[in-house]
């Protein structure tokens, strides 16, 4: 017995230490000094490759490493970046670009012509499926190299957004040699302010000041240490303790709790996320004008952006944000009134209402039971299905039929196309072509009369012109309503009152490469 | 014994190939689609299927499963759809910290777990049994999220003891392992409790008594030693649901091991992740049963193992 104990015992003591051993790699970088600004987000980045994402906390994440051919400045504008000079041909389809010279990439790699062709072949390239081409390859036929410091794009149509997207992700230009190493996807090569220093998926990405930069030294803090979490709750413990100083986005919720607090500060600004009831005009009785004025009429939204946002949205008026170019202030088409809503059912032929069903994403559930409460009011009783944003998204997209099949009469949604224009908010989502599955008109408007006045305005080069055209399209889809509109959505971030620097893009990408603590 | 090693050996690819399969096709039947979810809800078709094809997701699933299944055999994962890393990497770099925190947190669950049982048997149906066992009831019903949420908020928030988030110094272990804790310390004080009174009835416990030995001899010696086959088999068992609260508490605090890794890449549908994850669980449990039985052999060498 006194054997086998012992025995036992040493089994006991030899399991301890393995199990001690296998985990004592623990031996971690100390934690950064003063001079780390810590972002915290609530997604983990998706790519290092600009070119291969689409998600808003991805961009944030990678804009300080990367620079466009032209840049958006913190009050909106766009200068010139990687270019330093721009012009078009009178057709507006042949764009010729001056590069700016003297200019290295992180690893080295000088930037010039051949940089940028290769960086548009990338995504031309069919074989790659880049996940952010798909807007580019809608326009751009060809980018040629005139000289080595000298580009010429070439459109297939004209483009009003064209310079704005320059700004963006598929454009900002990558090393190509680390594109042709096929690294680019985890080790983030740019020619911005800051370089990536180390790339952790699980759990951080930490950045250094780029002391070769071409713009002087960068005026932002020694490092930019970004993580995150999927709990909004932690975030703003996060914040308090000063595990992070930049916390984005600031759920509604917490904004109003941190605000009396003079530790922190909460930065509330106009965003570009339009959130609305697309409507199956394909199914009855939603094919009736009537029927989908009524639903607008019956819709209270200062009441859902209390409720829902806490008051940090604004109510929709428009299906562009108040931020996009050619928005319309003075459209007010469908103020909250149930009897006009009951009166146009009535005339419509449905006196004691109906019955019909929406589609939402898991977090924004509450928005159809608010829905639901207001409408009941009209005699319209709205079956809400809650969905994760997965199964949402394959539902959402569903053609005619399946539509028809799965009983899906309405689907929340919300679209950002920010400040790039007006053409990236109407063509996806009210062109008749851009149907689903094809693109995201999910309730399949069609009206000939947008479809010319959104081909005219894209091919409309004076923004004054342009805004007029967009102006009557607002006009046009609101007196239609193929939706209900909503509200737009305020971009909310918060900061330790220390930080200073920080900035947001309209859509909620924060810029933090000249942020200090 | 050594036959059934063997045989226990032999079992495991199947159950491996059983379960990728299950996992394999559980998440494909899942709606939601990789390549819409990567291209971004504002891709054109084209750009979909561009990607679908760019993940090999536009083969037959028995193409898929093939080269998941040829390559896994070979110690390759695929890439993860959304890091690009191998899978084998984003695995192995995680894999410390989460082993790191079962083990801390089963120490502790055994270390409090098997005394309050002892404690409980011993005092049965007085106040120190009934105050274990309600102890025990709340820490078996008690949400692992909302407990993490709890301690964060008053630990490091309120009082600023202890980090409150990631894994930078030996201090970060104690929050997290001390929730994950919590259910498995519960399971183990009622088994170790129900098994020491059966012990405690038996006639060679009055034998010991009445021999005139020290009641801690009676207890540590004589009864505890013959109630640990079913205590060594609930930790054995428990394993499987600690790997369940570890995916719970890891994304809470952040706690960069393969529970978050799990969480964020279904988030994703990153397919390659969730089946390089969920094999290595599995692993790990079938792994953990059988050094359960193995040690219930050791412990009572009248149960042969063949």
């Amino acid at each position: 017995m006194k054997m086998i104990q012992q025995k036992l015992r040493r089994r006991l003591v030899l399991g301890c230490a393995l199990a001690i051993g296998f985990s004592m790699p623990f031996t971690l970088p100390a934690l950064a000094a003063a001079a780390t600004l810590t972002v915290m987000q609530s997604e983990a980045p998706r790519s290092m490759d600009p070119g291969d994402q689409t998600a808003t906390f991805t961009a944030a994440v990678l804009d300080p490493m990367y620079e466009g051919l032209v840049r958006r400045d913190p009050d909106l504008s766009l200068r010139p970046a990687l270019a330093t000079e721009w012009s078009a041909d009178a057709s507006g389809l042949i764009w010729t670009f001056k590069l700016r010279q003297g200019v290295k990439f992180h690893d080295g790699t000088p930037f010039d012509a051949d940089a940028v062709v290769k960086n548009f072949a990338r995504h031309l390239d069919t074989k790659r499926g880049l996940a952010a081409s798909g807007r580019l390859r809608t326009f751009l036929d060809s980018v040629t190299a005139i000289d080595a410091s000298t580009v010429q794009f070439k459109l297939k149509t004209k483009y009003p957004a064209f310079i704005a997207l320059l700004s963006t992700g598929p454009c900002l230009i990558v090393s190509p040699t680390a594109d042709a190493a096929g690294t680019i996807g985890t080790k983030a090569v740019g020619t911005g302010p800051y370089k990536l220093m180390e790339y952790k998926s699980g759990e951080y990405v930490l950045q250094a000041k780029n002391t070769e930069w071409w713009d002087g030294a960068p005026k932002g803090s020694d490092e930019i240490k970004w993580t995150w979490t999927t709990e909004t709750s932690v975030m703003s413990m996060a914040l308090q303790t000063g595990d992070a100083d930049i916390v984005n986005p600031l759920p509604p919720a917490f904004a109003n709790q941190l605000k009396n607090n003079t530790d922190m500060a909460v930065n509330a600004s106009e965003g570009s996320a339009v959130f609305w009831v697309s409507l199956n005009t394909k199914m009855k009785p939603l094919d009736d004008v009537k029927v989908r004025q009524a639903l607008n009429y019956a819709t209270d939204r200062d009441g859902l952006v209390r409720a829902f946002m806490q008051g940090y949205a604004t109510p929709a008026n428009s299906p562009l944000a108040p931020v996009t170019p050619g928005y319309d202030k003075t459209l007010a088409p469908y103020d909250y009134d149930v009897d006009k809503a009951k009166a146009l059912l009535a005339e419509a032929g449905y006196p004691d209402g109906f019955a019909m069903t929406t589609i939402v994403q898991d977090q924004e559930a509450r928005i159809g039971e608010l829905l639901q409460a207001m409408w009941a009011k009209a005699g319209v009783k709205l079956e809400v299905k809650r969905m994760e944003s997965g199964v949402w998204s394959k539902a959402a997209f569903l053609d005619p039929a399946g539509k028809e099949k799965d009983g899906i009469s309405s689907s929340i949604a919300s679209w950002s196309s920010g400040v790039s224009g007006a053409d990236l908010q109407f063509r996806p989502l009210y062109y008749s072509r851009s149907a689903s599955p094809t693109g995201a008109n999910l309730g399949f408007f069609a009206d000939p009369k947008l479809d010319e006045l959104i081909d005219k305005a894209a091919s409309t080069l004076d923004e004054k012109a342009r805004n007029t055209i967009y102006g009557e399209a607002q006009k046009v889809v609101n007196e239609q309503a193929p939706h209900v509109l909503l509200f737009t959505k305020q971009d909310l971030y918060a900061t330790r009152s220390t930080v200073s620097g920080a900035w947001m893009i309209p859509g909620g990408l924060v810029v933090v490469k000249d942020a200090r603590k | 014994m050594k036959s059934y090693i063997l045989r226990k050996l032999l079992a495991l690819p199947l159950i491996l190939i059983g379960v990728s399969l299950l996992v394999f096709l559980a998440i494909r039947a899942l709606p939601g689609d990789p390549a819409r979810l990567m291209a971004g809800p504002e891709a054109t078709q084209e750009a979909v299927d561009n990607m679908r094809s760019r993940l090999g997701l536009d083969r037959t699933l028995v193409a898929q499963y093939a080269e998941f299944a040829g390559n896994a055999v070979q110690g390759d994962l695929g890439l993860s759809i959304k890091s690009k890393l191998p899978v084998v990497d984003e695995i192995a770099e995680r894999m410390p910290y989460t082993i790191g925190l079962a083990v801390c947190a089963y120490l502790l669950a055994i270390s409090i777990g098997v005394p309050a049982g002892m404690i409980g048997a011993i005092y049965r149906h007085g106040w120190p049994d009934q105050a274990v066992m309600l102890l025990a009831i709340v820490g078996a019903s008690i949400a692992n999220f909302w407990l993490a949420l709890m301690a964060m908020n008053t630990f490091s928030v309120g009082l600023g003891w202890l980090p409150l988030l990631g894994a930078s110094s030996w201090k970060s272990f104690i929050l997290p392992s001390v929730t994950l804790a919590v259910l498995p310390t519960a399971v183990i004080a009622r088994m170790t409790r129900s098994s020491m009174i059966e012990v405690l009835a038996q006639d060679y416990i009055r034998t010991a008594r009445a021999k005139g030995l020290a009641p801690g001899s009676v207890y540590w010696g004589h009864a505890l030693r013959n109630a640990l086959i079913p205590i060594v088999t609930i930790i054995g068992l428990n394993f499987g649901s600690l790997i369940g609260g570890a995916v719970v508490t890891e994304s809470v605090f952040n706690w960069p091991g393969i529970g978050r890794l799990l969480v964020d890449s279904v988030r994703y549908r990153d397919y390659p992740v969730i089946q390089g994850v969920t094999l290595v669980a599995v692993t790990g449990v079938v792994m953990m049963n059988f050094l359960a039985e193995l040690a219930i052999a050791v412990l009572n060498p009248k149960i042969r193992l063949d």
